[in-house]
Formats: structure tokens, sequence, C-alpha cells
């Protein structure tokens, strides 16, 4: 039953109010497409949009422009008049709230959508127990919902948008409310059940290691725009954008001038040394360039002598015990480089070298 | 306290010992006081039932306690008559309320409709007309011989005749004056509501109407019977729309036949007494099965968030609803007030024909001249002024006090202290008139006769509801923002004044100005307490009503409107500077 999501050049502007008098677009121009049975997390910092995106999908927040198709069939597209209300899209959804209601039992809940689908009361009993025992819930049936836990709560909010099968599942900072033991056990059943059941899924939140697991691409928001949708690894070791590097964990930068360019490759000057990198854009030679660098990329006293090596020191050391962080002073700016493992291997003061791999080194037009 | 700070509590151990008899002294004094206002009075009103002696003339004697005196009246038939009547026409009235009240709110809450913020505070007006002036008013527009809208109908060739001096009558304006209560209690539970408990059964598949009927609906349930409730109790006190309207009918309610003993010569007190403790019982009845049906199915929606409507989209018919709120409006305000205005200034009530009612000479300020002629007129204004504001100011720090220290405080007795303060709800303004009467007019000395007795009867009567609008706005502020102030190392009292007045503020000037309006306007209970030189304006234009003025009667209703529009109009200014703007939004 899970479809393809499509959304095409989507655009919310939200009426100006009191507070706001001028509109900005609260997304801009949101195009991806989710192929069936994949999960998509969208990752960005608080006001950047996700939410709006997931609702647009979901047909409670009516976009200014652009196309939202699911298994190819048109819900969304204002140009065209088309605006599918959300009971008829056949989609389940996930909210931060949980919005589990409070005045039914976690069966009632979860047969809700059921009943409002017509599904014969002999059969609703199947796909309830089903859908209960998926979020392992079977031993609360008849509870009221008021009597349950955080995560149960968000585990009948997960059945009750799962049971009737929908298209597609649009989950909305499922976890945010959770303490953050019960977060890492229910992150991983959460991929799991969903993956069982073979669902699409869009999934919101603003915690990178979730999306990391989660997600089978990611896709990074900011300020309204989607800067990049791409696999974990990719977007973790080519990010398409300064922010997104940044946003990822390559919190070294590195401010330097394009001297020269030779298809992705570039050479930077910083401080009178030539650094090789990798471009992402089409950055032209002569423009200031920020260098970003993960500081696990970082090597400090290689093994062996190569390119972009430089003389550096250590000022600083931060021992997290199974790795240690170390600030170093190199082409007069300071980076931050991490050694994995439990033993200490350099003290504040020492003249080292360091490695910065050109692979891993990505220059952005500043 | 111990658990949460342990660190405090071992860094300053002496100062927290010393303190803690203060809650026990604390929650002692509110039960004094309660006891003062509320115990003493209503024990006095059942003795006072179970005996046949005259307190004005024997003082407090109970040698003679028995039932039976109790079950003499309570078996006369015109007991029986008088409280099937009033079912009939509060239980009429509550439902004409509900369906007003409810579809109001809905309309204000969750739709587009055109002028919203005029629909709902235009809607909230009928709250401050007293039911005496309306009563009044339908009374000018609806009678059945001389009311305006029969002689223009008949004038203008039209089949129209209404008569209100019968029971639907009575049900139809108690039904439109008291629809604002359902609406202030089902607008709030609806705002307040979590819309994405909504927009998920919309996204399970269900139609508009049904989630209206299975999310919505249930969730404000509580909201709703709370309103139900409210203006059941309230219609049940009120004695101005049946002694108007009922009166010319022979349809005696059991608020003007408790009057109607009192007024006897001499007066029947007794009975009163026996009658009021029946009127008090078939409320505490209603008020326990309602809270039983309550019980264990009121939801906080509210978790420190602030949720941004989603209006629906009515499309065209948003002006079907603009135009039935407009309806009600004439109904409920225009054409009372157009009535009252021809009353208070025409000559002669009687309209020969339509072009006479817009002749110029046919009006003028003599009913005005002749009414301010009359030096009561005046007193009355002036000493339901002063009763006002003690009543809202001692009401409003009294109930703040109890509602913080039942809802968020840990001093003991808080049970018995939330009981007693519901214990007014049981009891209509009449009654507690009656039985502060008994309390006090025995006593040589004390506070009969003067403005404190009026005064202290309205915190008492209104204490519940007082309290409520309180409470519910306590509770709306998430617990942790408390506890984050004590984390911040603030004490109990600095907590209050820094984190929860100001939260509350909204709340507690909501109560206050409630409370003054309610008191200025309250007729049942003064009915009881007043003297000649208490006279208070609700009971002084009963006295012109009675007098057969209709001219005079209607231009002191037009006074006191424009009084309570005044006032109504400042302390709107005041709340609205209180309420804090641009809520923050989470999530
Ligand atoms: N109904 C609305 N009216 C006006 N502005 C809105 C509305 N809903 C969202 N916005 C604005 O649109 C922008 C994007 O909001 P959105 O809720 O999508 O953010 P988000 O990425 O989900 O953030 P968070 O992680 O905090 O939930 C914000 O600037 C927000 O203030
Ligand atoms: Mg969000």
């Amino acid at each position: 039953m899970s479809a393809e999501l499509r959304v095409e050049n989507l655009r919310k502007v939200f009426p100006p109010t009191k507070g706001t008098p001028l509109a900005k677009a609260a997304i801009d121009d949101v195009s991806f497409t989710i192929a069936a049975g994949e999960i998509v997390v969208l990752l960005g910092p608080s006001g950047c949009g996700k939410t709006t995106t997931l609702r647009c999908v979901a047909g409670l927040e009516h976009p200014t422009s652009g196309r939202i198709a699911i298994g190819g069939t048109m819900y969304t597209d204002p140009q065209a008049g088309v605006l599918v209300p959300p009971r008829a899209r056949n989609l389940g959804m996930v909210f931060q709230s949980y919005a589990v209601w409070p005045h039914m039992t976690v069966r009632q809940n979860v047969a809700y959508p059921l009943k409002a689908r017509g599904v014969k009361r002999s059969e609703q009993a199947g796909f309830i127990e089903e859908a209960l025992s998926l979020v392992e819930l079977s031993a609360y049936t008849d509870r009221p919902v008021t009597q349950l836990s955080g995560g149960q709560m968000q585990r009948v909010a997960l059945a009750r948008s799962m049971v009737y099968q929908p298209q597609i599942l649009l989950l909305d900072e499922p976890l945010s409310n959770l303490d953050a033991q019960l977060r890492l056990r229910l992150r991983d059943d959460l991929r799991r059940i969903i993956k069982r059941v073979g669902l699409t899924a869009l999934y919101v939140t603003h915690d990178q290691q979730e999306a990391v697991v989660l997600g089978d691409r990611i896709g990074v928001m900011r300020d309204g725009l989607l800067l990049q949708l791409a696999a974990p690894d990719e977007l973790y070791n080519r990010p398409a954008d300064i922010f997104v590097a940044g946003f990822t964990g390559a919190s070294n930068v590195i401010a330097g001038r394009l001297v020269s360019r030779d298809g992705a490759r570039g050479d930077v000057a910083v401080a009178g040394e030539t650094l090789i990198v990798r471009l992402a854009g089409d950055t032209a030679a002569g423009s200031a360039v920020s260098v970003a660098l993960r500081p696990d990329n970082v090597l400090l006293e290689p093994a062996n002598a190569g390119p972009n090596q430089f003389p550096g020191r250590v000022t600083s050391r931060n021992y997290q015990g199974t790795q240690t962080v170390y600030e170093v002073n190199l082409l007069g700016q300071t980076i931050e480089a991490l050694e994995v493992g439990s033993s200490i291997r350099h003290a504040v003061g020492d003249a080292v070298t360091v490695a910065l791999p050109a692979e891993v080194c990505w220059g952005y037009g500043a | 306290m111990d658990a949460q700070a342990p660190s405090l509590t071992v860094a300053i151990p002496n100062r927290h010992a010393e303190r803690r008899w203060l809650p026990t002294a604390w929650s002692g004094l509110l039960i004094v006081i309660l006891a003062f206002l509320v115990l003493y009075p209503t024990a006095m009103l059942l003795i006072g039932a179970l005996t046949t002696t005259n307190p004005v003339v024997e003082g407090y004697h109970f040698a003679d306690l028995s039932i039976s005196n109790f079950l003499t009246v309570a078996t006369n038939p015109n007991v029986g008559n008088a409280l099937a009547n009033s079912m009939i026409a509060c239980g009429g009235g509550t439902i004409v309320a509900v369906l007003i009240g409810l579809s109001f709110a809905w309309v204000v809450v969750r739709t587009n409709t055109p002028c919203k913020g005029l629909i709902a505070s235009a809607g909230m007006l009928p709250l401050f007309v007293p039911p005496l002036v309306a009563g009044v008013a339908w009374s000018i527009l609806g009678s059945p011989k001389t009311g305006l809208l029969n002689l223009l109908a008949a004038k203008a060739g039209i089949p129209f005749h209404i008569d209100l001096y019968t029971m639907p009558g009575m049900i139809f304006v108690f039904g439109i004056y008291y629809a604002p209560y359902v609406y202030m209690f089902t607008a709030a539970a609806l705002k307040n509501m979590d819309p994405s408990l909504e927009e998920a059964a919309e996204i399970s598949g269900a139609s508009a109407l049904r989630t209206m009927a299975t999310v919505t609906f249930p969730l404000i349930l509580p909201a709703i019977i709370s309103g139900m409730l409210l203006s059941f109790v309230v219609m049940l006190g009120i004695y101005g729309v049946p002694a108007v309207l009922g009166a010319p009918a022979n349809i005696s309610l059991l608020t003007t036949y408790i009057f109607a003993l009192t007024a006897w010569s001499p007066p029947l007190y007794n009975t009163a007494a026996a009658v009021a403790v029946i009127l008090m019982i078939v409320t505490g009845f209603l008020v326990w099965m309602q809270q039983k049906v309550l019980s264990g199915r009121s939801y906080t929606t509210v978790a420190g968030k602030a949720f941004r409507p989603r209006p629906l989209n009515l499309g065209p018919w948003r002006f079907l609803t603009l135009a039935l709120a407009i309806v009600y409006l004439i109904v409920v305000v225009i054409l009372p007030s157009i009535a009252l205005l021809i009353a208070a200034f025409r000559k002669f009530l009687f309209i020969r024909d339509i072009p006479s009612l817009f002749d110029a000479k046919q009006y003028g300020w003599q009913h005005f001249i002749k009414m301010f002629d009359n030096p009561l007129t005046i007193t009355s204004i002036i000493n339901s002024m002063k009763v006002g504001v003690i009543t809202a100011i001692v009401g409003g720090i009294l109930a703040f006090a109890i509602g913080y220290t039942v809802t968020r405080s840990r001093a003991p007795w808080r049970r018995t202290i939330d009981i007693i303060t519901t214990i007014p709800v049981a009891i209509p303004g009449l009654v507690i008139g009656v039985a502060y009467l008994w309390a006090w007019i025995g006593l040589p000395i004390g506070i009969y006769g003067t403005l404190w007795i009026l005064a202290f009867a309205f915190v008492a009567r209104f204490m519940p509801d007082t309290v409520k609008v309180l409470s519910t706005s306590l509770m709306q502020i998430h617990r942790e923002l408390e506890e984050a102030a004590w984390i911040c190392g603030r004490g109990t009292v600095g907590t209050i004044t820094s984190i929860v007045l100001p939260l509350a503020r909204p709340g507690v000037v909501a109560a206050m100005t409630l409370l003054f309006i309610l008191a200025i306007r309250e007729l049942g209970s003064s009915l009881f307490l007043y003297s000649s030189g208490t006279m208070v304006m609700a009971v002084q234009l009963l006295g012109y009503y009675e007098g057969g003025n209709i001219g005079i009667t209607a231009a002191f209703s037009l006074v006191q409107m424009v009084l309570l529009g005044i006032l109504i109009t400042i302390t709107n200014r005041i709340s609205r500077g209180a309420t804090p703007t641009g809520p923050v939004r989470t999530g």
C-alpha cells in the first residue's frame, strides 16, 4: 500500500499578522521525491519550515504554490484548484504532542480510523490486534490512554497512524517529548516497525543522531530552503553547503582565498600556504572561500608525509574517555582535532604535524 | 518542599522549621472566614426551617426544633407547583442557553465568520443586563395586550402575536440572557484544546462533522456541563424575570414564592426558610449529579503551551453565521434597548398608530425628572457602587487565596476549604438572602441594616464562580513555571507575586470585574437584606416597577444600563492592559 511522494516547488507564505507584518516564506521552493517504502528525514534548526512542509503534505496546511502528488495522484495543486482534504489522503500522522484522545481507551484510539473508514466491526479486531502487537502494547488494550506513560502514548499514536495501512506515514518530532534513554530505544524501534510494514515515511526532527539512524535519506533545511537531500554517508562526507557541513559536524572552518581551480579540485591560499580542497559549488578563482572539515578527519602526526600537511601547536586538550579533542593552532587559525581511543598522545604545547586530507576538506564560496 | 530541594533544606534548616506552623494557621484562617460567610448563615437557615419561632420578635430560641414544621411546608401543593415551574423554566432556559452559547463559541473560536471580535464582545453583553431590566424590557415588548411588538404588528396588519407572560416566554428570556455563561466556558475550552487532537481525527479519515461529534464535543463536554450547571443555578436564583413575566399569569417560581412569603403580613420567615431549604436541596442534588458525571472526565489539555487556532473556512456560509449572530444581538440587545428608550422618553406608552411612534411631540425627559426628584434614586446608585467595590475587592482577594491554596499549595485541610467554597453553588441568591436574614436579623448588634451584609452575602454567593474562574487560570499556569521559581530560590510568597500573580492576572482581573458587575445587578439576595438606608439600585428598580409607573421604570433601567456600560468599558480597558499579548508558540 505504500506509495511514492513527490513534492514540487512547494512554497508557503503565511498571511502577515500583527507580530510579523512582513510576510516571509515559511518554506520556499522545496522539491523532493520519496520512493515507495523509503524513509526520508527532514532535519533542520527550529523554525526552518519542517513542520510546515509536513503539514502541507498532510493537507492540514494549504501551500501558496507548488504541487504534491502521492502515488502518482495529484493531492495538492493550488494553481489547478486541487486540494484534497486530509481525511481523503489516506495518510498516517504522528504528532509531536501525540494527540492521543484522552477520552478514549487505547483500543478506541486505534479503532477510530477504522471506524471512520467504515471497516466492519468483525474485521476491526484483527487490525487493532496487529497494530498493537507491532508496537508491543497488546497488554494495554483496554486502558484509558490517560493512564499511560509518555512512551506508551507515543506508541498508541504510532499504532493509530498505521492501523489502516496508510500510503505514507508522517511523523513530526515524535520523540522530542521523551527522555533521552527512551528516545534512543524508540528511535531504533521506530525504524524497525516502519521498515517491517514497508511504509513510506516522512520524518521531521532537529536531532542529527535520530536522522542518521532513522533515515534512508536526510534532507537538511534552513530558513525554508531544502539545502541538500542525500543518504546519511553522503551528507556527512560530501556536504553540499557550508551550513550542511557545519550542521552535520564539520565544525572546523578555515578561511582563505581560492587561487586556482581544476574541476572540483581547488588550491586555497591560507596564511601563505596552499591548501588543496574539494569544491562543492562553482566558486571562481580569486574569491574568498571557507573550508569546512570535521574534527575527526584531522590527523595529528600522520605516518607518511604528503600534501596538505602543516606544522601546528597543541593549545588545549579535552580528554573524554574514549576520545580526545585537541585544539591546534595552525595556519594562523585554531581548529579542533579528534582522536579516537582512550590513550592520550599529545600534550598541550607540543609541536605537531597536522594533515588535512584533501578529499574531506570542502571549500565553499564565502 | 523537602523532597524537591534537599540542598536548600540542609542549608537553611532553622528558617524552614520555624515556618512549619504557617500553612496550618493559614488554612485555619481561611476556614474561619468561610465559616463566617457560608456555614453560619446556612446553619441558621436550616434551623429557621425547623422552627416556628419568629426571629425578629422573639430572638433566637430553638427549643421547638422539629422536622414537622418543615414537612408541613414541603407537602404544601403550592410549594410543589412552584418547584415544578422552576424546574421547567430553568431547564428549558438552560437548553436554549446551551444551544446559543455553544454555537456562539464555535462560531467565534473555530470559524472564519467576519467580525468575530465584534460578535464575541457583543455576545457577552447579555451577561451585564440585570434580569429585572431584561424582564421589564421584554414585558414592554411582548405583553399580550400592550406589548410594542404586538401593537406594531396589529397596526401594520401582520398576523403576529406573542405573549411573554407565559412559561415559554420565561424560558425564552432565560435562555437568551444566560447563553453567555455557556459561551464563556465552551469558548475557553475550545481555545485551550490542542488542535492536533482534531487534526489527528481528520487525518484518520473522519469528516468534519464526525470529528466534531467524536473528538471535539466529548473533549469540551466537561466545559459544557460546567456552563450548564452554572447557568441553571443562576436561573434558579433569579427573581427579576419571573417577577415580571410570571406574576401577571400567576406562574409562581420558587424564588417569587419565597419572596411572597416574606412579604406577607406578618412575614412567614419560617415557611420562607423551609422553601429556601427545598430550593437548596434541589440545587444541591443537581450539583452533586453533575459532579458525578464530571468525575474522572476532565482532561487537562493545557500544558504551558499556547495553541494557534485553526479556523474552519466556511466559504459563503460564513455570512449565514454572521447573520445569525446579528439576529441574536438584535433580539437580545437592540430590541430591548429600543423598547426601554421608547418607554422612558414617551409621555404615554400607548401608540395610536405608526406615525405617532415617530412624533417628536410625544417624547420628553419628564420620567427622568420625576425619577431624580426621588432622593432614593441617587442613594441607591451610590450604595450599589459601594457594595460593588467592597464585593470585588474582598471577594477577589479571598478567591485568589482560596484558589491558590486549594490548587497549588500543600497547606492542610485543602479539601475542606474546597468543599466549603463550593457550598454556595447549591445556594441560589435568594436563599443566601434568606439565610443572611436569619443569621443577622435577630441579633441586636451586627451587620444587619448595613452595606456590609449585602457585600458579604454577595461574596459568599459568587465565591464558587470566582474561585472557579481563578482556579482555571491558575491551573493553566504549568506547575513547572512555579517550581522553576522555587528552584531559583524564591519563597512561596515571592513565587506567587513574581510568577503566579502576573501570569494569572487576566484571570484575577476577570474574576474581580465579574464580581463587581454581578454585585451591582444582584437582586435576589438584596431583596431580603436592604433597609431604607441601604437601598440598592436593583431593589429600587423593582420598587418603581411594582409602583406601576412603566415610564420611570424604563428610565431607571436605562440609567442602570448606561452605568453598567460605562463600568464595563472601563474595566475592559484595565483588563486588556493586563492581558499579556503575543502568546509564545512552541513545537
Ligand atoms: N500558522 C502560522 N502562521 C504564521 N506563521 C507560521 C505559522 N506556522 C508556522 N509559521 C512560521 O513558519 C516558520 C516555519 O515554521 P515550522 O513550524 O514549519 O518550523 P519547524 O521547522 O517545524 O520548527 P520546530 O523545529 O521549532 O518545530 C516559522 O518561522 C514559523 O514562525
Ligand atoms: Mg515543528
